[in-house]
């Protein structure tokens, strides 16, 4: 049953990327500005988990929390000492992306000179043929992964709806001029996103290593699939973002099916390229900022 | 003696590099992460041609710039209906796209395996297998890049793209093509960064895809930024300074691994501080309206 299996890839495959392009874009909203910063939060969550779980040998689900709320911590104090003064400065979105790769690189070499450059394993488990589903195969992680990840992703969109904090996050993503005379604090709930986003980010980390394994230079990759599923999706919309996620995935499962795993990166980014082209509004059509002047 | 000509040689090959990304990323604000692709398709393309139909490096220049040109081209017309942080994302795409095409074509590229034997420059029966004389051949190659890229921004041209950068609209509304001088930058800069490319090639001899990966497009911005957007003087101190720093801490007695690791550190906090401090770089996307 070779449809299932790749359906199951796609479907495990796009909740890895839905959650990774929602921890991008919850960041993305307020602050309109490219954060590759969470390329390097995202290999720091499953570093420091690498670092509990294997070589401190602290329980995984201790392990897990820790490395999570450090990595948000690293997260919210880059945005406290370098983003907000040059927000100050009123930096252009252009200058923020750099500077975000600035601290991309920084990061991602502390990493490497931590731990070498090598793949490390961070297995949870003993490797099993996993359950068999009429003639398909899904392995324990993947099936975590799957509910993790849409769990994840129900509660923080339940939170930006319901919550009073998550309220404020929408209005600020709006409006950042208009919450601020409504007398909410932009600054903290810009800190509140960058928060919920490396969290998100982190967590993501953490369940792609268990699969795949770790690379200093893993985060890279995984954030811009995220960045595609979100500009292919449409800025500003969850529906699109799931569905530009879908999208994305299954033209990489089925590259990798039919053509060869190695052409998988070259065809998110011709998705890209094309939805530049002829649909540069996303699968939504919401209004993306600067495009075609 | 032959280290320090390699390190020289080296130094002239990104400084022409970076001064034709200042190109489009100072005079026309178009930041582009991609030209470490375009250097790859000029190296490449002397690779094929030598190895396989034996030409010498004076028909390999000319056919890897057109080459690069014709690509740019097309690449361009399609980026460069975004601007900024799109710009910059879509940039990313084309280098992945590029880098792809290097690593897994393998009856063309020959994959990660890379292609060797790449024939030392000969023009005119004089052999340049040597250090010396190749170093003396690059650096009037940077001397030639340099003096046309000056007499390009001194040029009516070179006035339009610094107004692109400025103000696109305005630009638009006084007559001028923004569009056609946009693809115009963008192809003469892929077309200069060919020919680091096609030296780079003859003289290494071998080459593998990962010369040309997003962290080299990330470096040679790094250079342009540091130097100053705009200041191909400045580009070239940058240069020869981020080449030699890894050199300084093997000198101190820092083994090969940490050395490299601790460059690319030290180069992004450079590249941090010179950003918050960029009003000294006559940086004109400093502000937003």
């Amino acid at each position: 049953m070779t449809f299932l299996q790749i359906l199951i890839n796609i479907i495990y495959t796009s909740c890895i990327v839905i959650l990774l392009s929602y921890s991008f874009a919850i960041s993305y909203y307020p602050v309109k500005f490219f954060n590759i910063t969470f390329a390097a939060i995202i290999s720091t969550g499953a570093y420091l988990t690498y670092l509990l779980f294997r070589q401190l040998n602290i329980i995984l689900w201790i392990a897990i929390p820790i490395a999570t709320f450090l990595s948000a911590f690293i997260g919210v104090l880059f945005n406290i000492f370098i983003y907000r003064p040059l927000n100050k400065k009123k930096a252009s979105s252009l200058l923020m992306l750099l500077v975000s790769l600035g601290i991309y690189i920084i990061l991602q070499n502390c990493i490497s000179l931590l731990w070498g450059d090598e793949i490390r394993s961070l297995q949870i488990a003993n490797v099993k043929i996993g359950h068999e589903i009429f003639g398909a195969f899904i392995t324990n992680v993947q099936i975590i992964t799957i509910s993790v990840s849409l769990t994840l992703f129900m509660l923080t969109i339940y939170f930006l709806e319901y919550n009073k904090i998550g309220k404020c996050i929408r209005a600020v993503s709006t409006n950042k001029e208009l919450a601020s005379i409504q007398g909410i604090n932009s600054e903290r709930v810009i800190l509140w996103t960058i928060g919920i986003g490396s969290c998100l980010a982190a967590v993501a980390g953490i369940l792609v290593a268990t699969e795949n394994g770790l690379t200093p230079t893993m985060g890279f990759n995984l954030l811009l699939s995220g960045v595609i599923a979100m500009i292919i999706g449409g800025v500003g919309s969850n529906c699109g973002l799931i569905g530009g996620s879908i999208l994305l995935a299954s033209a990489q499962q089925l590259t990798a099916y039919y053509m060869d795993s190695k052409w998988v990166d070259a065809v998110a980014y011709l998705i890209l390229i094309m939805f530049l082209i002829w649909r540069p509004l996303g699968i939504s059509g919401k209004r993306l900022k600067k495009i075609e002047i | 003696m032959e280290y320090l000509l390699h390190l020289l040689i080296l130094i002239t090959i990104y400084i022409m590099l970076a001064q034709s990304l200042s190109l489009i990323a100072g005079f026309a604000g178009m930041i582009s992460l991609a030209h470490a692709g375009f250097f790859g398709i000029g190296a490449y393309t002397t690779a094929i041609l030598s190895v396989n139909y034996h030409f010498p490096f004076l028909i390999t220049l000319p056919v890897g710039m057109v080459i690069c040109g014709i690509i740019a081209i097309l690449i361009s017309t399609i980026a460069i209906r975004t601007v900024d942080d799109y710009f910059i994302i879509c940039t990313i795409g084309i280098q992945i796209v590029i880098f792809s095409i290097m690593n897994n074509w393998m009856s063309l590229t020959n994959g990660p395996l890379g292609i060797s034997g790449i024939q030392p420059i000969n023009i005119f029966g004089l052999n340049l297998s040597n250090k010396l004389p190749f170093l003396l051949l690059s650096i009037i190659f940077t001397l030639a890049i340099y003096m046309f890229l000056r007499f390009i921004i001194k040029s009516g041209f070179g006035r339009v793209l610094k107004a692109i950068s400025e103000d696109e609209i305005y630009t638009q509304s006084i007559g001028k093509n923004v569009y056609l001088s946009k693809v115009t930058a963008f192809a003469i800069s892929a077309m200069i960064a060919a020919i680091p490319g096609v030296l780079y090639a003859h003289y290494i001899s071998y080459i593998d895809p990962t010369s040309f990966t997003v962290d080299e497009s990330i470096f040679i911005l790094s250079i342009v930024i540091i130097g100053g957007m705009r200041n191909l003087m400045g580009i070239l101190i940058a240069a020869a300074f981020l080449v030699l720093l890894p050199e300084a801490l093997r000198f101190i007695g820092l083994p090969n691994l940490i050395a490299a690791n601790l460059r690319q550190i030290i180069y992004g906090i450079i590249l941090i501080v010179v950003i918050f401090k960029s009003d000294t770089i006559g940086f004109t996307i400093v502000t937003k309206e």
